[in-house]
Order: C-alpha cells, then structure tokens, then sequence
C-alpha cells in the first residue's frame, strides 16, 4: 500500500510542493493544498498562498465569534449560513476537518442530520452545532500553528 | 351658326314632319293674321309683329297655349333662330317689337320641305349639336384610356399576385422542409441520447458492480461507496430530453401548412405533396414521428446523420459551438479544425492558450478565499478577472456592459442575492453568455434547478484548476488558440478506464485531461456531460492520493458513517466529489431550506425518483463499503493495474 502511494508520487508529482511539504495529517487533503502552492510564483515567497492562508484563519475565527453569537441567540438559520460561507474557504484550501465541522454546523442550522435525515429537535441541533464548533476552533488553532510553521521556513 | 344638324335630318327624312312645324306653317298660310303674323317679305322667315296679340289670340287657336316665351322655346328647339335687325339694315322695317324667326329649310315657297324640319336632338344642355359631338368623341378617348390604364393595373396586379404566390409557396415548401429537418435533428438527437443514456448505464453498472463487489472500508473518504454523479443520468443528457420532448409542433399552423401546401401541389409538382403529406401524417405534439425520409435525404440536413457520414453532431466541437453564437473578434477559429490527437498539454503551457483577446471572466463569489483562488487559476491561464461579492454585484456589473464578460462563474449561496436569481436576472440582459454555477449543492435537483434557471454548466467546489480550465475550454471554444476537444488520446484510453473507475493519478499536468480522455472514451458522453459527469475523477483521485499518504487518517476523519456522509461527499477531492454531495447519501430526498427553496419545489419531484435510486446505491456501497483502498480499486478496475498505468 505505502509502496504504491510512493510510486505514484514519485511518477506523478513533479511537483517539489508535495515532496516538501510537511505532512499535516487528515487537517489538510494534500492535493488540494498543494495546487494552491503551486500558484506561488516564488516558492520561498509564498506570497500568495501565505496571506491567502492566513486570510483564512483571519476569516475563520471572525466566523467562529459570529457562530458563537448566533448560537446564543439559538439562530439556526444564520449558523447555517455560517456554516456553509466557512466550510467553502476551508475546502478550497483543502482544510478538509474545518470543513467537515462546517458542514455539521451548516446541516444542523438546517435542522438536518449529517446523513440528511431530519432532526426536528432544535436543541440537539444547536448541541450538535456547539459541539463542531468547538471541534472546528481546535482544528483551526492546530491547523494554524501547523501553517505559521511551514509558511516561516519553507524549505 | 350653320346648321350642321341638317344633313342628319335629310339623310333620315322621313314622314314624320313634327306636328308644330306643320302648325306653324298653317298659321303662316292664313291672310287674316297678316297684321299680326306674316311671312316676311322674301318668305324665308317669319314675323311677329304684334307680340300681345299673338300671344292672346293666335297662340291659344293654333297651339293651345297663350304663352310666348314657350312658343320661342319650341322654335329653338326646331332650330329657328331669332333674326336680328340693325339699324343699318333695312330690314327693320316690322317695327321694334316684332320678332322675326328664320329656318334655312322653312321657307313659304317651300311646304314640301317641312318634313327636313326636325326637333333638336334632345341635348338641353348643350345647345349647338357641332359643340356637342366634340366632348363625346374626347370622352370615348379618355374613357379607353382610361380603360387601357385599368386593364395595366390589373395586368401589374396579377404579375405581383403571381409573383406573391410564387414567393409564398416557396416558403411554404421551405417551411415544410425545415420541419423535415428539425423533426429528423430531433430524432437523431434522441437517438444519440438514447445511445449515450444505454453507455452510460453500461458504465455505470460495470462501475457499480465492481464497486459493490469489494465494498470498501468508511475510510477512503466513502468515495467508493458514493453513488457519485453516475448514478444519476447526466443531467445534460436528461435536459437534451426535455429540450426535445418539450417542443410541441403547432398542429394548427402545421395543418395549415399542409393544406396550402397541398394546393400549391395541385397546381405544381405532385411528387412534392406525396412527401410533405408524408410529414404531415403525425403532427402530434412532442410524439417524434419516424420519418425515416429525412434522415435519408441529405439535402435536408445540415448535419448528414448516419453512421458513414463520419460526423458526429454532438461532438463536443459542434456541441459547444452551438449555443454561444456570439461573434467572435476572430471567427477564424471555427475554421480551425481541432486535432484529434493533440498530447495532454502542461497548464503552464496554457498560459497562451487563448487565440486573440483574453476572455473576460466574472467570477462571482462571496468569500475571499474562494475568491482569490479562483481569480489567481483563471489569471495562470491568461484570462482577466471581475470578481463580484454577491449575486447583485454581479448584476450591477453585467448590466453596466452586457457585452463584457465572456463567461460567468457564480457561487449559488451568497447574501444579498443568491447566485440563481442573479443568473435570472442577468440572462434578461444577455442570454448568451456562459453562466457557470460553482457550488458544492450539486444534487441532481439542485443542477436542474441552476440550468433551469438559465445556467449553463456547473463547477463543483471546491473547485480545481483543471475544473475551471475544462470549463474554459467547454465554452469559450471558440476563443481559443487551439480549439482541440477533450481530445482522444489513444495512449490514455487504457487508463481512462482507470481514472472513470476510481483513484485517478492525477498529476498537476494531467489531472485535467484524464478526465478528457475519459469523456472521449465515454465516447459522445463527452458532448453531454462534461463537466459535472467527469469531474469526479480527478476529485477521486486526490482523495485517494491522500489517504495513500496516510490511509489512517482518513479513518479518524470519517469514523462513523454519520460524518462519512459529508466525507463521501464533499470530502476528498477538489472536483471530483462534486456529484457525490454529501446529500447523495441521504436516504429520501430532503428539501433543503436554502436562499432559492421556493425554486426547487418543481425539481423537488423531479429529483425524488432520483433521489431514491441514490439512497439505494448509497446503502449497497456505504454499508458495505469497507475496502475500498485505492490500491485495491487500482487493482480491480485498472486494465493495466500498476503505476505504469499512471504514467502519461
């Protein structure tokens, strides 16, 4: 298994981004991230996908404050909402658990299941919604140190 | 004063002497009235000479009347003329009031002569019959004249009425023979779809089959088990359905048609009616008739359709030409042939890609990230970028220059204004220019809602850059340096295989061709269905690609099967997940509440009998699905399973 996924690296990435890039666990879907790399033009700069990321998390944790108010204030609607503006950025980075607790928090706004069932019960919705969003701020915390990391030593 | 009445008069003479002109004479015949009336001295005229007298005696005895003025009257009507007397002349001698009268042919010597005496014609308004002949003979010129004037009128008329007729049946009989075309395009079409619907399924089910044969672990981010957008009919397909089974022929105006056709027929060329009454035979609204005539008949169709032609109308080159008819600042282009066998190009090397100007892409979108990325993909590959917050933005801007975008990508959920709205409002403005939907909500409903709405296409988010190139090169064909289709690669088709069945390699370079070559491979698929359909392989690749690194992690991502509905669906790959939303796992089919529900309630419907199908397949893979490591697909569906398959 290890042997192949190596293999195909090697034919196919001729990309040094994938190579040189730390392995950020199930937080980033490689692939994705690496194709926002690839567009810097100066692989030490960074200088777009550097403020992009971090633009990110800026966006991330205004969000996250925005999510807190409306959880408060049991606005499923706009958690939703939140929901579904957050999990876009953190897919097209490839932040992939940001994601997936996004999604949680946008379905049950929409007082959905993750499998799309109906949760008519608006207090476990909102339970459900503070849970990933805690899971989401974690991640994001992680992910953050993860990124300052690799973004201040890119070799 | 010459009497030129009297030849008219002798010629006729007859018996029939008027009866005053005898009275006269008999008056004159009598010596008694001698003091009162006479004839005149030489007998060639005749004298009143006591007018008072003659009136109250005379008048009454011999005409029965006691009124002068009307025995003058009488007397002109018979031609007497008044003789005038001057004093120079020594005639005067009757006195002042006589009135002396004078005919050429009433003469006292003369009573013989009387029958040449006749009454005037009866012209009362025009007193001298010389005047009288003149007009008439001029009104029998003008008249014909006239009547010459008519008869060109008429002539002209009926040279325009005929030319009319010819015009008109011109156009029936093209009417009548466009219809031929379009029902035979018609049928032609769903035969194609048919056929790509029948590859389809082959596809899908060979796919299905192989995946339920060795379902797979949660952990490959349930793209194994998802009943990814396969599953349903290409959406393009469907609508090209609808397109066709919608347009309803007007029986009226066609029999209308027929029946002037019929009596342009009688008059012309029977053969012609035989073929039009053919066509006429099953006007049913949306029923295609099979008129197999057509079809053969070349001279009818624009695309000869059949399998020697070698011409495939729904080739993607036609196929994308087709509804952009926008003129291009180089219509050369068309002319270009696209090469068929054109090797994967490096999207580096697309930094040119494009023929003259560089199109002008809008991209609405309102998160920055999203945003940014996408604007920085389309400026790699030379296009110049707008980008709009909200759908009313891009309202505001596509209304201040129709003409000014090339082609649109448009988030869906936005503020202000949601993404289909502002494609609805902008089509009223330009209803050419591409609109592409980029939305992880790609649920069969949802997509025929975005093309129901005037879209055009769809771009999964999270959106790659192959993604948005292919989609590039879908719609702005034309605009391009080398307008090759997705092109056949035949070293690829083995491993297009590969890549349709599951883990694509998907290299930075050749992540957007794989794909491409699967659709060729797909054959006519291509046409159909490009971006949605195909987009999944390059997603599934990433994810799979990923969990190579770290096949243990994914198993954290996706512990329970309650969040791998979200893996599956948005989860592992740009692109590729974006016909298995998460949403394609839900059991029925749920109405999201979204910024444009009140849209969906038609598709809604639509959607459920999809929707089931996908819970079915959902449950067959997802809770089976247990091994389902990329290598092990790479073992099973790849036709040379190894990583030489791989390699390009």
């Amino acid at each position: 298994m290890h042997h192949f996924a190596t293999t195909l690296r090697d034919d196919n990435r001729d990309s040094q981004d994938m190579d040189n890039m730390p392995d950020f666990g199930d937080h980033v879907d490689d692939q994705i991230f690496s194709q926002i790399l690839e567009m810097d033009e100066d692989q030490t700069d960074r200088d777009f996908s550097a403020p992009l990321v971090f633009g990110f998390f800026e966006q991330a944790h205004e969000t996250f404050e925005k999510m807190q108010d409306a959880l408060s204030a049991n606005d499923l609607s706009t958690l939703s909402g939140l929901g579904h503006f957050l999990k876009g950025s953190a897919a097209t980075l490839g932040f992939n658990k940001i994601r997936d607790s996004c999604q949680v928090i946008q379905q049950y706004g929409h007082k959905l299941n993750v499998d799309g069932t109906s949760e008519p019960d608006e207090a476990v919705c909102l339970k459900k919604i503070a849970e990933a969003l805690k899971t989401a701020q974690v991640d994001t915390t992680e992910l953050e140190k993860m990124m300052t990391g690799y973004f201040k030593k890119p070799e | 004063m010459p009497p030129a009445d009297g030849d008219a008069g002798t010629a006729q003479a007859g018996n029939n002497s008027s009866d005053f002109v005898r009275k006269l004479y008999k008056m004159l015949e009598d010596p008694s009235y001698n003091s009162v009336v006479r004839w005149s001295n030489d007998g060639d005229s005749f004298v009143v000479l006591e007018n008072e007298k003659f009136t109250k005696t005379i008048l009454p005895k011999h005409f029965k009347h006691s009124n002068f003025a009307s025995f003058v009257r009488q007397l002109n009507k018979y031609d007497f003329h008044k003789v005038r007397h001057n004093d120079e002349n020594g005639d005067s001698g009757y006195g002042r009031d006589a009135w002396e009268f004078r005919h050429p042919e009433f003469r006292a010597d003369r009573k013989d002569n009387l029958d040449n005496i006749r009454r005037k014609a009866p012209a009362p308004r025009k007193p001298p019959p010389a005047e009288d002949a003149f007009p008439a003979s001029q009104q029998i010129i003008v008249m014909s004249e006239s009547l010459t004037a008519t008869q060109h009128q008429i002539q002209a008329l009926q040279d325009q009425y005929s030319e009319l007729e010819k015009t008109n049946k011109l156009l029936v009989s093209e009417v009548l023979s466009l219809q031929k075309m379009v029902r035979a395009q018609s049928q032609a079409s769903n035969e194609l779809i048919t056929h790509l619907n029948n590859m389809e399924d082959r596809r899908r089910n060979s796919r299905h089959s192989a995946h339920s044969s060795h379902s797979g672990q949660v952990q490959s981010g349930g793209m194994a088990f998802l009943p990814d957008g396969a599953d349903e009919p290409a959406p393009e397909l469907r609508r090209a359905r609808e397109i066709l089974n919608g347009v309803s022929p007007d029986v009226q105006a066609d029999r209308e048609l027929e029946r002037l056709s019929m009596a342009y027929n009688q008059n012309g060329s029977p053969a012609d009616s035989a073929g039009s009454s053919v066509m006429f035979a099953q006007p049913g609204p949306g029923g295609m008739p099979l008129v197999h005539d057509p079809l053969n008949d070349p001279r009818n169709l624009v695309y000869p359709v059949g399998q020697t032609t070698g011409i495939d109308p729904f080739h993607a080159d036609h196929i994308h030409n087709i509804p952009y008819s926008r003129p291009l600042s180089n219509p050369s282009i068309q002319a270009e042939a696209p090469s068929q066998i054109t090797p994967p190009i490096k999207e580096q090397q697309l930094g040119s890609m494009w023929r003259g100007k560089k199109p002008h892409i809008l991209l609405v979108e309102d998160d920055k990230t999203c945003a940014r990325i996408g604007a920085k993909f389309l400026t790699l590959v030379d296009c110049s970028v707008d980008i709009a917050r909200d759908g009313l933005e891009a309202v505001e801007k596509v209304n201040r220059d129709a003409e000014r975008f090339d082609l649109i990508f448009m988030d869906i959920i936005m503020p202000n204004l949601d993404g289909v709205s502002a494609t609805a409002m902008i089509r009223m403005v330009t209803p050419q220019v591409p609109v592409v939907a980029m939305t992880s909500n790609i649920r069969q409903e949802d997509i025929q809602t975005y093309f129901q709405f005037g879209m055009n296409d769809v771009l999964a988010k999270p959106f790659t850059r192959d993604g948005m190139v292919r989609i590039l090169r879908k719609h702005l064909t034309r605009m391009l340096k080398d307008p090759q289709a997705p092109s056949l690669v035949p070293d690829e088709i083995g491993q297009s295989g590969v890549a349709g069945a599951g883990p694509g390699p998907p290299t930075a370079t050749n992540q957007g061709y794989v794909p491409a070559s699967t659709m060729t491979m797909a054959n006519l698929a291509a046409a159909g269905n490009p971006q949605v359909k195909f987009e999944h392989t390059p997603i599934q690749s990433p994810s799979t690609a990923s969990s190579w690194h770290s096949p243990g992690q994914m198993h954290q991502a996706a512990p329970n099967l309650d969040s791998g509905g979200y893996m599956g669906a948005v989860g592992s790959g740009p692109g590729g997940l974006v016909m298995t939303p998460g949403g394609t796992q839900r059991p029925p089919p749920q109405p999201q509440p979204g910024q444009y529900a009140n849209y969906m309630t038609a598709q809604q419907v639509a959607g459920t009998q999809a929707m089931g199908r996908l819970a079915e397949m959902s449950q067959i893979g997802g809770l089976t699905g247990g091994d389902d490591r990329p290598e092990k697909r790479q073992r099973l569906y790849g036709p040379g399973p190894g990583q030489g398959s791989y390699v390009q």
